[in-house]
């Protein structure tokens, strides 16, 4: 098991990689079905919060720059709390990883395989997460780092392919300030991704001026994701709802660009890698959490309890893709309350007090 | 202890050497004085003991003494005092010993010769332009070759010899001031805990030197010209030359370096950046191709495009195996090709590719066992192969993988190998530099000659990969 250290560029590109997958298939349409195209809007809302961790993890990383999350929460809360903490983000990250897991596998199931295929999804899966978080951290980055770019030029062509498409603007305004706040409090559990970053934040070596780099890469995956949002709701405009494969459909809408070929297989490839990406992101946070919980326990361990806790989820809890979007609308948000709020308020005024008195970055190592 | 008979010293040498049918002796009377010679005319030359020993001995005037033989009477260079414990060493390197009566000491004059080829061109890296030498079986040669194109006092060359029976002898060169010397004395201390029976080629020590002894992912360079051996050399890598192979070891060893070729630095950067393109696309295609015709095939035919869908369609129609055992058929049957072709004399080996070709492809297909884009995309797959020959042992394996799990798994099955197996390479490291490097994690610096090759004159310094300690290479 390697676990050591990785760049902030790594850490940016983690970044980029755990923000997509779940937000690309099914989120737009849901999103639309609430409050129509001001779901761009409920977008950037939501990356606010998500920027907000973003600021919080640099300020708790400026004060401790090589302690644990652990350290600093025994610190300043207690054993007990900072075991509560843990075992929130435990839950927090396993349904994400149903979440993901779900959605692919509709996607899957609709588009590509075209019936069911449960059993060859979890080999297929499965075995891959498990040993990239195996691997430790630093070889996962390596790998991001390699596919980085092509992922990116993936997500490019399709929106490159979608403004041809574009019918015109989506038309903005039209829904109330209940249904905003209501509709970014249903799906508040798709966000919080940034969390994991609190998980690693001992592990993460940011030099002087390299926040910059970190932070390029976070507007990065923002931008893009607000682009397929956008481009999405121009193409599709009131049938969006009906659009449950966004950047797919985005794709393969083009008359004109496919007759250069299956342009939807590049979306296709490209969901498939950001889905074993942002899997194995979240099981790397379920298992950071594990340890953190059971000192004595090893990543083997927290990786064999992952997989069973997983799969009994799976087809004793959830059962069904439906049952997924049920908690995800219906109990989760309030959970995520917790986790995506309060934790990383109640980790601001843990990072504020001595601030000045630290040195703001490690220079040498 | 004093040298008292030279016939009774005669005789046990040669019991030392279990009376062996190669080891003569010859005994010079000269006046009073015997000069006895041993030697193993198996690997010593009849000719020179002749003219540099035997004949100046036995017509010289002056009386012979182990000072006298030393300063005017034997011709040869290579002449030893030598101790008595030290004669069977001697004899076994190629020296002639002689014996004087009366003599605490003896000679040794090495005479080794035994047959050994000329430098030529190696049939893995041939060249368009640029230098054709390539190593041979003989150390010295190979020593040679690499000493006329580093003519430096900072090209070290180190000795060992390593095998209970072979004595193989095993040099380590590296170039003093820029090769990290920790790499060094690792690479030695691996080297001296060895205790094999025999090295019959570099191969052998391959498996001692790779940190993860059991992976199928080979972490150590192999080349076969002393212009990439050299040119290594000066990127801060440590070479291990074995006598009696053409093929020198070079680590640190990164993946990357087999996409590299001697053609590269020959040619123009530009089309150096094209061609390294074509050999990634070629080897991705090797590895992944008939897995991804598999899997399209038999889970994802409504991604193809329609006209191709029909051609499959209608040249799979009415085959007696699945996709799968039809693409394994097929591969399986151009590894024994391949196989076979290795093996068989160049006339024969002939033959069989167009029995291979004509007979069980043309006829397969006729015959309606197997299909004709199957035996294109594996046809294609094993071709690509050889885009990077150093890599087809461990681009066959995975081939395999692939097929079975696009086969079984689909396209999700290809990514999830791909990320596994990106995964498990980015876990290598060779001597503690990444075995993805300089792509996973990026070294910028080392993109210069990564798939696009600057101009020579652009590039300033070594590769950051390798832990060389002058970075400078142009100034």
């Amino acid at each position: 098991m390697k676990d050591s250290t990785i760049n902030a560029r790594q850490a940016g590109m983690l970044c980029v990689m755990t923000l997509f997958a779940n937000k690309i298939f099914l989120l737009p349409s849901l999103m639309y079905e609430n409050v129509k195209a001001d779901a761009f809007f409920v977008m950037i809302f939501l990356f606010a919060m998500e920027l907000f961790v973003f600021s919080v993890f640099l300020l708790l990383k400026s004060k401790y720059p090589d302690k644990t999350l652990n350290f600093i929460l025994e610190k300043h809360l207690g054993r007990v709390i900072a075991r509560i903490i843990y075992i929130l983000f435990m839950v927090f990250f396993l349904f994400k990883m149903l979440l993901t897991y779900s959605v692919c596998y509709v996607y899957l199931k609709q588009l590509v395989y075209q019936n069911e295929f449960t059993l060859l999804a979890l080999v297929a899966i499965l075995p891959v997460v498990n040993h990239a978080v195996i691997c430790g951290l630093r070889t996962f980055s390596r790998t991001v780092e390699l596919y980085f770019f092509v992922l990116m030029a993936g997500i490019f062509i399709c929106l490159a392919v979608g403004l041809v498409n574009m019918q015109g603007m989506p038309f903005f305004f039209n829904s109330s300030a209940s249904s905003f706040f209501s509709t970014s409090f249903k799906h508040i559990f798709s966000f919080g991704d940034y969390l994991f970053l609190f998980l690693i934040i001992d592990k993460v070596k940011i030099k002087e001026n390299e926040t910059k780099t970190m932070f390029r890469f976070i507007l990065l995956g923002i931008a893009s994701i607000l682009c397929i949002f956008f481009i999405f709701f121009s193409i599709f405009q009131i049938t969006a709802f009906m659009h449950n494969n966004a950047l797919t459909d985005i794709i393969s809408v083009s008359t004109r660009l496919n007759t250069l070929g299956r342009l939807d297989v590049i979306a296709m490839v490209t969901i498939m890698f950001l889905c074993y990406f942002q899997m194995s992101i979240f099981l790397f946070s379920f298992s950071e959490a594990f340890c953190n919980v059971f000192h004595k326990l090893n990543r083997a361990y927290s990786v064999c309890v992952f997989d069973v806790v997983f799969l009994l989820s799976y087809f004793v809890l959830i059962g069904r893709y439906e049952n997924m979007l049920i908690y995800t609308q219906g109990w989760l948000p309030y959970y995520s309350i917790a986790t995506n709020i309060v934790i990383p308020i109640v980790l601001f005024f843990i990072s504020l007090p001595k601030m000045r008195k630290e040195v703001i970055y490690e220079k040498n190592y | 202890m004093p040298f008292l008979s030279i016939e009774k010293q005669i005789e046990k040498i040669k019991n030392d050497f279990h009376q062996t049918s190669d080891l003569a002796t010859r005994i010079l009377s000269k006046g009073n004085m015997k000069v006895g010679f041993v030697y193993l005319k198996s690997i010593t030359s009849n000719e020179i003991f002749g003219d540099l020993l035997f004949r100046p001995m036995s017509t010289t005037g002056k009386s012979i003494t182990l000072q006298t033989l030393q300063e005017s009477i034997i011709k040869a260079n290579d002449i030893l005092e030598i101790s008595k414990t030290e004669i069977v060493d001697n004899i076994i390197k190629g020296g002639v010993i002689i014996l004087l009566e009366g003599e605490e000491k003896a000679l040794s004059v090495d005479i080794l010769n035994y047959p050994t080829r000329a430098p030529q061109e190696p049939p893995t890296s041939p060249v368009i332009m640029g230098p054709r030498e390539g190593f041979t079986e003989d150390l010295k040669t190979n020593l040679s070759l690499m000493r006329r194109r580093l003519a430096s006092k900072d090209l070290v060359m180190k000795q060992l010899n390593i095998g209970q029976y072979s004595g193989t002898k095993v040099v380590i060169s590296y170039v003093h001031g820029i090769a990290d010397e920790k790499i060094v004395d690792k690479i030695e201390n691996k080297l001296k805990k060895i205790k094999i029976d025999g090295v019959m080629d570099s191969y052998y020590l391959v498996g001692f030197l790779q940190e993860h002894e059991n992976s199928v992912f080979r972490q150590v360079g192999m080349a076969e010209k002393p212009d990439i051996v050299a040119s290594k050399l000066l990127e801060g890598k440590v070479a291990i030359i074995v006598d009696n192979s053409p093929i020198v070891l070079t680590i640190p060893f990164i993946l990357f370096e087999d996409l590299q070729n001697s053609n590269d630095y020959y040619t123009n950067h530009h089309y150096t950046s094209f061609i390294r393109i074509i050999r990634l696309i070629g080897i991705m295609m090797a590895i992944i191709a008939s897995g991804l015709y598999l899997a399209l095939q038999l889970y994802h035919y409504n991604a193809l495009p329609l006209n191709f869908l029909i051609t499959i369609a209608d040249t799979t129609q009415g085959l007696p195996f699945t996709p799968f055992l039809e693409l394994i058929f097929i591969f399986f049957l151009f590894q024994i090709l391949y196989e076979v072709s290795l093996r068989l004399p160049s006339y024969l080996g002939l033959a069989t590719s167009v029995v291979g070709a004509l007979i069980l492809g043309d006829t397969g297909v006729k015959a309606g066992l197997i299909s004709p884009p199957g035996v294109i995309i594996v046809a294609v797959s094993k071709i690509a192969l050889y885009l990077i020959p150093s890599q087809s042992s461990q681009v066959t394996i995975l081939q395999i993988i692939f097929i079975i799990l696009g086969g079984s798994l689909g396209m999700l099955g290809i990514m999830g190998g791909l990320v596994y197996f990106t995964n498990y390479l980015n876990g290598l490291d060779s001597y503690g530099v990444p075995y993805l490097a300089p792509y996973s994690p990026r070294i910028k610096n080392d993109l210069q000659d990564g798939i696009f090759k600057e101009n020579i004159s652009d590039i300033h310094t070594r590769p950051e990969t390798f832990n060389n300690k002058n970075k400078v290479r142009l100034k």
